[in-house]
């Protein structure tokens, strides 16, 4: 019986998300591409809200995996493979296994009957639906192929900086950078969560 | 031109993302929620940098990079907050943001 229950409770998710990649298909006359950039931004939004509005926070950090594997599969779309791969690999592969880790680290059995959200939930989230609003706004406001001279420049600017010039130093300065964090990282993380010695 | 073609679609919907993410860094309790959120937000980013590294070609792959880097920053910012609050819980024995009240009183 509540076997039933779940797929049915699975079956009209899905048709949620699956709706705007068809009303995209059909009604609007768009292209595959367009559908399935629909369904996978459909399923990251819905899954995004339901991080920050479940009462469960072991079910928020399952939703998280899930707006991480759509948002994977949107840089797959851009042609950012190798971006997506990483995503994979160290977001759902090690962060979403560490947060879960630490979600059961520190649950008591009282969190989820207790408030879930501050008292200023009301004006955070009149707060984020402005700030929504405002970078829909500046994009749709901005003839983007007027500045893309300019935003070639920063960007090269910042990538002479960062990466260093030439075609055999590139990126060598990044790789050393996120070793050094990297390491810096997991040795802090190591010191800080180690057991206090009893003296 | 369909809307996987264009740059705003992709720029709205990291907005969108990130809209969610600093709703729920602002209202939830639960310190390691904040962190999920944090996560969304820097997720959001990396969106937008990913389109901006693939609508603008002379880019020609530096956005990709710049969006690599920012998910090693990303993971070790994970694993220092996450040390930090299972140090405070060891204390406290709450994840409770709120209920973190040393400096105040």
């Amino acid at each position: 019986m509540r076997a039933w229950l779940y797929l049915l409770a699975a079956a009209v998710a899905g048709a949620i998300i699956t709706t705007p990649a068809i009303i995209v298909l059909i009604l609007m006359g768009g292209s595959f591409d367009d559908a399935l950039l629909a369904g996978l931004a459909t399923l990251m939004l819905a899954s995004g809200i339901a991080v920050v509005t479940m009462r469960d926070i072991i079910r928020c950090g399952l939703a998280m995996i899930v707006c991480f594997l759509s948002l994977a599969g949107i840089y797959v779309q851009l042609g950012a493979p190798m971006v997506a791969a990483a995503q994979v690999i160290v977001y759902i592969g090690a962060i979403s296994v560490l947060i879960l880790f630490a979600i059961m680290l520190t649950q008591d059995k009282a969190a989820p009957a207790r408030l879930v959200f501050q008292t200023q939930a009301a004006p955070a989230a009149i707060a984020s639906i402005i700030v929504a609003v405002l970078v829909a706004i500046a994009a749709y406001g901005t003839n983007w192929g007027a500045v893309t001279a300019q935003i070639e420049a920063t960007t090269k600017t910042i990538a002479f900086f960062v990466f260093g010039g030439g075609p055999s130093s590139q990126y060598v300065l990044v790789f050393e950078a996120v070793s050094v964090l990297l390491l810096a990282a997991v040795i802090g993380g190591v010191f800080l969560a180690k057991k206090e010695r009893p003296d | 031109m369909g809307i996987s073609e264009q740059l705003n679609t992709y720029l709205t919907l990291s907005g969108l993302l990130f809209a969610i993410g600093s709703f729920g860094f602002l209202a939830r309790r639960n310190a390691i929620s904040m962190l999920m959120s944090i996560e969304l937000m820097l997720n959001a980013v990396n969106l937008a940098i990913v389109a901006f590294g693939a609508f603008i070609p002379a880019l020609n792959g530096d956005g990709a990079v710049i969006a690599l880097m920012v998910i090693a920053v990303a993971a070790a910012e994970a694993t220092v907050g996450l040390a930090i609050v299972i140090a405070i819980f060891r204390n406290r024995k709450t994840p409770l943001v709120d209920e973190y009240d040393a400096m105040r009183r």
